[in-house]
């Protein structure tokens, strides 16, 4: 088939109106030491101590930024275990004996509405810092930097977008803490001293759309409105995002609140308003558990450091337990692979799936161009792959795969099942090398 | 139960080179169906011969490629062949299926001597296939289509010795010379050249009452095909939208030199005989849209399009060869891999690139100027 990709086959279901389920904290909680980000860390805490929720329990290092630790149970620290965090590599894990009591550190106290509204942007800065927050949509990224510079911000985008197939946290999110998320937005403003704020929502989620407009009218002179963007996919990518909601272009290399833009996910916009409101840590998040390989598909509110073989048992375990599976963190899309079961879920885990594996062989290319005419980007996947099976560094160099976003769309799309993205991936690598 | 680690993305679109080459054949049938019935046996033999000389050449190609790697121990042909027919999947198949059904199409149903035809089918199967397609590394690598190296072999060599049967449903097959083929003649004058379009109904040429190759006269059957390649998006519209865009604006230019020249000329006949005689409508839709041997992005399939048409309409009123599409069609070939250079290619439209088709095509139409301007029309 030689046509362009837009839209993805939408196998989000039924599971977008089942209602989250909260999972029971368990016994014992791990909490990752170091991560993919940040490869130093630094452990305040030594073997039976006692802890409360949301105490500070250590310091993970980033290079350029800093980032604490937040115990995400009360009770006493039982040492050390190796797991495989959601980058699919193995890190060290803190171990929590949970005592159920979820106290919460008594340094911890809610700020009223008075005092937020006397915020600057650098306290938001030093309260998202403080708290830890990162860009809970996956990207990890820490959300306090998008606060630490003074550029002037005309409009705030929030992404709900949610394109990845299979994935519906943030549906139900947007669902069921509708409060919370305005409130989370008015933060932003706040923040940012902006009157305009936009929900992007997809086109075919009409139903969320009409919910958040009838909402929004107990809001009035908020400056938030519902903005409907396209069904195609990576929208959720946030140029394409902001392409489609202002009309703006960003070339690639400029950051958007270089055009006045502020962008953030919905679940992170939620985070927000706990760290401010509240002055809490992220401690649960909502994961979808979802895939042809579980047998009762959900989403569920998982405190942070549930190990994934909770979740499954939940799930009532496998639907084929004698076929091979495939583990993904994230969505089908861009998710990464797990070579194990045994993994914890941290703050950035969107969606764990489980999907019976079945062996694809890869054809030769056949040249039909779907992957030069789907790309975001506007690359040419096929040239790169050629390039990159010939070793040519000029040729690749030229061609700039470092644009590459890795949306998976060129392998989506391959006639012949090959896995481009592995050859744009290995393209990139060889780009950077001078 | 394992669990297996692979990279990004784990899903992919309903889709296989299978299924697009099976959508290839399927659009192929009804002209093969027309072909058969019209032409009986000769037709039967053309799509027999050269299917099982291509697909024997692929396959031994297959286990040419994929011999036992050497690891010190002997090992017997037997031994050989199992592992190298293990690779021989469905596509390698379905591939050289579909270059020889094409390749049976455009040759012609008899030769002088009888026997001549299988010689020219086979050595013309043959020779598209291993200097076409294998000798590039097969599926998917070669620069020339293999049926048009084949067509454009088996007609140098055995060109002269060509009957081109004609069918006009009553009396049954008949030779005689192609449409086309006064046309080729150079040397007439343009009243000699293309009084003759007076001669030939628009809807013989439509139904395939002419003399031909096999496959092309059957314009409804061919468009039956088109349609449905473009339905099922196996073929690219750019090519197909841009090559007979291309190919009807230089041959209504090249019509109204000629309908000036020889007021006898009607210039709706004019062009619809060159639309519709020769392989322009089989080119359009089997050949060109190869999409191996096209460029890879959007602006450059537009450019091939363009090219292949001038290519034709130069070929066909110029050229001492009267049919144009299989020349223009390996000469665009040639200029794929210039079209697609990194230095340049994208797939946006710039304005650069859209100066430079227009260039292209400027010079096409400066071409037919030149070329028709200064002949002799009509001398009263």
């Amino acid at each position: 088939m030689i046509a362009r990709s837009g839209t993805i086959k939408d196998t989000k279901g039924l599971l977008s109106t089942l209602p989250t389920l909260h999972l029971d904290v368990p016994d014992y909680l791990f909490v990752a030491t170091d991560n993919a980000r940040c490869p130093k860390s630094e452990i305040y805490v030594k073997e039976g101590d006692h802890i409360y929720l949301g105490q500070v329990i250590g310091m993970r290092d980033g290079g350029f930024f800093k980032q604490p630790i937040h115990a995400s149970c009360s009770g006493t620290v039982e040492g050390y275990e190796e797991h495989y965090h959601r980058s699919g590599k193995k890190v060290r894990f803190l171990r929590l004996h949970n005592d159920h009591m979820d106290e919460w550190d008594p340094a911890i106290k809610p700020r009223t509405e008075e005092e937020i509204k006397k915020l600057t942007r650098k306290d938001f800065a030093e309260i998202l810092e403080k708290t830890a927050m990162v860009g809970l949509g996956g990207s990890s990224f820490p959300t306090y930097v998008k606060f630490n510079n003074d550029k002037k911000i005309d409009v705030i985008l929030i992404n709900a977008i949610e394109c990845e197939p299979y994935i519906t946290a943030d549906i139900r999110l947007m669902n069921e803490e509708m409060e919370r998320i305005v409130r989370g937005i008015q933060y932003l403003q706040i923040a940012f001293e902006c009157k305009k704020a936009l929900i992007c929502i997809k086109k075919k989620h009409g139903t969320l759309c009409r919910v958040y407009d009838e909402y929004l009218r107990r809001y009035p002179d908020s400056g938030i409105s519902v903005c409907r963007v396209d069904n195609f996919y990576p929208q959720g990518w946030e140029i394409a995002m902001i392409k489609s909601a202002l009309g703006i272009d960003v070339p690639s290399g400029h950051l958007p609140s270089e055009y006045g833009i502020a962008n953030f996910n919905v679940s992170t916009v939620w985070g927000i308003y706990e760290a401010v409101k509240l002055n809490r840590p992220v401690i649960e998040r909502r994961v979808s558990v979802t895939g042809d390989g579980v047998r009762y598909p959900s989403n569920f509110i998982v405190r942070i450091g549930t190990p994934l073989k909770t979740l499954l048992e939940r799930c009532g375990g496998y639907a084929h337990p004698e076929k091979d599976k495939l583990f993904i963190l994230g969505g089908p899309m861009m998710g990464a692979s797990l070579p194990s079961d045994d993994c914890i879920i941290t703050k950035t885990v969107t969606s764990v799936l489980a999907f019976d594996y079945e062996e694809k062989k890869e054809a030769p290319c056949i040249r039909c161009g779907s992957c030069v005419y789907s790309c975001p980007t506007g690359l040419e996947p096929k040239q790169i792959m050629d390039a990159v099976k010939a070793f040519d560094k000029e040729r690749i160099k030229a061609l700039s795969p470092l644009r590459c976003i890795e949306c998976g769309l060129c392998s989506y799309v391959c006639t012949s099942h090959i896995r481009v993205t592995d050859y744009i991936r290995r393209a990139k690598m060889f780009a950077k090398i001078k | 139960m394992t669990i297996v680690k692979q990279t990004s993305p784990h899903i992919h679109r309903k889709d296989s080179l299978a299924r697009m080459l099976i959508d290839v054949l399927v659009s192929l049938a009804p002209v093969s169906i027309t072909a058969l019935i019209v032409y009986g046996l000769a037709a039967f033999r053309n799509l027999m011969v050269s299917v099982a000389t291509m697909s024997l050449c692929e396959f031994v190609f297959v286990l040419i490629m994929n011999r036992i790697p050497y690891d010190g121990t002997k090992h017997t042909l037997k031994e050989q062949f199992l592992h190298g027919v293990k690779e021989y999947r469905l596509y390698h198949l379905l591939g050289s299926l579909v270059s020889g059904v094409i390749f049976a199409l455009i040759m012609p149903a008899a030769t002088n001597p009888g026997y001549m035809i299988y010689i020219a089918l086979i050595l013309g199967a043959a020779f598209g296939m291993i200097i076409g397609k294998l000798v590039f590394g097969g599926l998917g690598q070669n620069i020339f289509n293999p049926a048009a190296v084949g067509m454009v072999f088996a007609k140098l060599c055995f060109g002269s010795k060509y009957v081109y049967a004609t069918n006009d449903y009553v009396n049954g097959v008949s030779a005689g010379g192609t449409a086309l083929s006064n046309l080729g003649n150079t040397s007439a004058s343009l009243v000699g050249r293309y009084l003759e379009i007076n001669d030939v109904a628009t809807l013989d040429l439509f139904l395939g009452r002419v003399p031909g190759v096999i496959g092309e006269g059957f314009k409804f059957a061919i468009l039956i095909g088109l349609i449905y390649l473009l339905i099922r998006r196996a073929a690219d519209y750019r090519v197909v939208c841009s090559y007979l865009l291309g190919y009807t604006a230089l041959m209504a230019l090249a019509g109204i030199f000629v309908c000036v020249k020889v007021p006898e000329v009607n210039f709706g006949r004019f062009l619809l005989f060159q639309l519709l005689s020769g392989g322009v409508l089989f080119g359009a839709t089997y050949m060109f849209t190869d999409p191996v041997t096209m460029p890879i992005n959007a602006p450059g399939r537009v450019l091939y399009g363009l090219l292949g048409a001038g290519l034709t309409v130069i070929i066909r009123l110029f050229a001492a060869l009267p049919e144009g599409v299989v020349f223009s069609l390996l000469l665009c070939n040639l200029a794929a891999p210039a079209i697609d250079h990194y230095a340049y290619s994208s797939n946006k439209f710039t304005w650069k690139k859209i100066a430079v088709m227009g260039g292209i095509f400027l010079i096409f139409v400066l071409g037919i100027c030149f070329g028709l301007g200064f002949q002799e029309g009509v001398v009263r």
